[in-house]
């Protein structure tokens, strides 16, 4: 049975369902870059349905981190790292823009080893592909016409919806899913920690809180509005997650079940195999590549952005260079330097997709407090500051960060 | 001279040198003839809350504690008045415009001045020296710099070239500034461009309608919508009025349906009309991109009489360099420049010196097409005529051009999704 076949009976389906939830789900396929699809496939396949339940909590915490973010966007106006300028100091700034300039090169860094590893599979060597890919991102960028590559993009970002028609297809113990969707369940021990850590860090990013506040601010939603954007930032995030899960189902019901530990980008690909058979590779290759070199167009750009508004620094790229030096060089930094380190001979290109999201994840905690900060000062948001649920909430998403980085650093030393 | 942030912290100690607390802010406030605000008031930070101390109460500004001429229960507290600005506060850290330089800067630091016992903010820091200061970098960085003999230059803007953001102004302040206002429009639309959008329309708002206008001409239409959006759609309506019809037609394009023609009621009758007409072109031909205030007299005109049509017209066309010469039934016959004008004598009918043939493009022709002909024949505007040769409007060299050299980027973040 070939795979077009096999898919018949679930073209009604998808169509039906394409239609009724579109729009978010192109969000959140989108939502699942290349470091978030290492990062899931890579927890699936050691851990199985383990992680369910620490992704059903995410969500919780990434919709209150986000509507913060996007509630701060709309009432000031301004975007988080202009904020922590203005109300933190320069000595604040300066520790908050390195963190969140590291994290960023590290998710860059994924985006582009996404990118390698999504070629390799065509065949095609990354020291031919990735180069090329940083030059395109970068002339689609400042030259504008991103616009409309990007719809190309997020449509080909649509492959990740395979997982979930896969996952059916293979009919996993659903009642052992849901029991540990809702069971949580700990253990200790260096891997564990540093994959709960990217998946964590894979969900809620630095660079998603800025990248949120930025765009909410640059639109200028007006407050009574304001609620359609929160249902906007709930919905997405929520989807994002959907799909996410269904990465680790799939990939716990197809290769966790047979004893593969994923560490390649190959051997992520196996998990589409049951729908695209013989296609798998190229279905998950298209799926990486194109979230890649969306997140890859504009990672570094709005971290130039944010780093050059809180120094005051000239930034835009209506800017000519002269006037915006060190605009422009954070913004080909970044992306010379991940290039650089794709390109090291042997570098384990699937490792250094995930492990970038567990460095996110321990720096995550730097930024949580600032912004959890912000959004409870009445001076600035006036009475749209933070619910007491949801600082409760957010400062107990801190704390379990903070606690699983120290426990990672521990555990070394107590084994 | 002393700068803010080597002051802010420092302890203030009372006539007896006890401490009473830290400084945490200093009060300024502008008086008499001075474009420097001078600093007023000390906010100190006590354990019960800030103590505001007059600057008469302080016995030296410039040392490791501040001290003070009073004991503590003698401090008679500064009542923060209409104009007083908390320079850490309400300064330190923000965007300002550089009215000077045309552009949005950071507030890295503040630096203060002494005049006959007074101090003064002299200049604000906007350059990196500032934020290695704040870091307390800055002996580290020059002793690094003289390594190489190379020395660290400061980048510092006088205050009097300075205006702050209308939002991170006290209430009182935000009344149009001056110095906005004597700004071009292009270089008031490129500092708009750098700022946020709430920022932006929070600076338009506090301008007139008039600059309003001019400042909206100078940027791209789709940028112009977003600036609009959240302005009361009555001072839309006037600033809409003093555009130049084919720039308000353009920003009505890109509003919505439903706001773009309830402004068209609000506006004058007049002004609405021309507006509505070219709407009614698509975008890019020429129709879409013409003007409809060019001069136009009759052959039989004398120069003389043209002239006056002229000075009557010339402040609402959008050039005076050509007048175009019409029939009764508005078919276009030929065209005179103001310097054919000046040379003719005052009782010769212009239907004498006039060229006959006339460089013009129809309606439909597209933005291109008008391009080439303005480039071909060197004009700075040419004539827009229907199938029958009737004048419509005229096109600019600058507004055919536009598409070739966009005006202005938009500052825009890319997007990801939503």
């Amino acid at each position: 049975m070939t795979a077009w076949q096999r898919l018949k009976p679930l073209r009604i389906r998808l169509l039906t369902l394409l239609v009724i939830l579109g729009p978010g789900l192109i969000t959140a396929s989108a939502d699942n870059d290349a470091p978030g699809i290492a990062t899931y496939s890579m927890a699936g396949s050691t851990y199985g349905y383990r992680f369910l339940w620490v992704i059903l909590a995410i969500t919780v915490g990434e919709i209150i981190v986000m509507e913060m973010a996007g509630r701060m966007g709309a009432v000031t106006g301004k975007g988080a790292a202009d904020l922590i300028r203005e109300q933190f100091g320069v000595r604040v700034t300066v520790f908050a823009m390195v963190c969140l300039l590291i994290a960023n090169l590290g998710t860059t860094i994924g985006e582009f080893a996404g990118v390698a590893a999504g070629t390799e599979l065509f065949g095609l060597p990354r020291y031919i592909s990735v180069p090329l890919a940083a030059l395109l991102v970068g002339l689609l960028v400042t030259r504008g016409s991103y616009r409309y590559v990007e719809k190309v993009l997020l449509a080909l970002s649509l492959a990740a919806l395979s997982y979930i028609i896969t996952a059916f297809i293979e009919h996993p113990n659903w009642g052992e899913v849901l029991r540990q969707a809702i069971m949580p369940a700990f253990q200790g021990g260096t891997d564990y920690l540093l994959t709960l850590l990217a998946v964590v860090g894979t969900t809620i990013t630095p660079w998603g809180i800025v990248y949120m506040q930025a765009s909410v601010a640059d639109k200028g939603v007006a407050l009574d509005e304001y609620k359609y954007t929160r249902l906007d930032v709930v919905t997405g995030s929520a989807w994002g997650n959907v799909v996410s899960a269904f990465i680790v189902i799939c990939t716990a019901a197809t290769l966790f079940a047979v004893g593969i530990r994923v560490e390649t980008a190959e051997q992520a690909a196996m998990a589409l195999e049951p729908l695209a058979g013989v296609w798998a590779k190229g279905l998950f290759a298209v799926g990486l590549l194109a979230a890649s070199l969306l997140a890859a167009s504009v990672l570094p750009l709005s971290t130039a952005y944010a780093v050059s508004e809180a120094f005051g620094w000239e930034h835009g790229l209506d800017r000519p260079l002269r006037e915006a030096r060190i605009f422009y060089s954070l913004y080909v930094g970044i992306i010379v330097l991940s290039v650089a380190i794709v390109l090291i001979p042997g570098i384990p290109l699937f490792p250094l997709m995930w492990f970038s999201q567990s460095v996110n994840a321990i720096l995550l905690p730097v930024l949580l407090v600032l912004v959890l900060k912000l959004a409870n000062d009445k001076r600035l948001l006036g009475r749209w500051t933070n619910s007491r649920l949801q600082n409760v909430l957010a400062w107990v998403l801190t704390g379990l960060i903070i606690l699983a980085t120290v426990l990672l650093f521990a555990s070394p030393l107590v084994s | 001279m002393p700068y803010l942030s080597d002051l802010i912290g420092k302890p203030v100690a009372d006539v007896d040198g006890e401490c009473i607390g830290h400084l945490t802010d200093l009060i300024a406030s502008l008086r008499g003839k001075m474009p420097h605000p001078e600093i007023v008031a000390l906010a100190v930070k006590r354990s019960g809350g800030i103590l505001l101390v007059p600057f008469s109460d302080v016995a030296a500004f410039i040392a490791p504690a501040i001290p003070l001429t009073r004991r503590l229960q003698d401090i008679v507290p500064y009542e923060p008045g209409e104009q007083g600005l908390y320079l850490a506060q309400d300064v330190l850290d923000k965007q300002i415009i550089d009215t000077n330089g045309m552009r949005v800067v950071r507030v890295n630091d503040l630096e203060l001045v002494r005049v006959n016992g007074h101090f003064y903010v002299a200049n604000v820091d906007v350059g990196g020296l500032g934020l290695l200061r704040r870091l307390g970098l800055l002996k580290t960085a020059q002793w690094f710099a003289g390594r190489f003999r190379r020395k660290l230059r400061p980048s510092t803007i006088s205050w009097d070239a300075v205006e702050l953001l209308p939002g991170d102004q006290p209430m009182r302040l935000r009344v149009p500034s001056d110095k906005i206002a004597e700004l071009h429009p292009a270089d008031l639309a490129e500092i708009i461009s750098d700022l946020s959008r709430s920022e932006s329309s929070r600076l338009l708002e506090s301008l007139d309608v008039k600059t309003v206008a001019d400042t909206l001409e100078e940027v791209e239409p789709d940028f112009q919508a977003s600036l609009v959006e959240a302005m009361p759609d009555e001072k839309v309506a006037d600033v809409l009025e003093e555009m130049a019809p084919d720039e308000a037609a353009d920003l009505l394009a890109e509003l919505p349906q439903d706001r773009s023609r309830e402004l068209l009621e609000l506006m004058e009758d007049e002004e609405a009309e021309d507006v509505r007409k070219l709407l009614t072109y698509p975008e890019d031909t020429a129709g879409g991109i013409m003007t409809t205030e060019f001069i136009a007299v009759r052959p039989d005109y004398t120069a003389e009489q043209a002239v006056s049509v002229l000075r009557e017209a010339a402040d609402e066309a959008e050039t005076i360099l050509y007048v175009y010469v019409t029939d009764s039934e508005d078919h276009l016959v030929g065209v005179f420049s103001l310097r054919d004008l000046v040379l003719a004598r005052p009782e010769t009918p212009v239907a004498q010196f006039m060229q006959h043939r006339v460089a013009s493009v129809s309606l439909r022709d597209s933005q291109d097409e008008v391009a080439r002909v303005v480039a071909k024949y060197d004009l700075s505007a040419v004539p827009v005529v229907d199938d029958q040769g009737r004048l419509h409007g005229i096109v600019t060299a600058d507004d055919a051009l536009d598409k070739i050299i966009p005006t202005k980027w938009k500052k825009r973040l890319p997007r990801l999704y939503h």
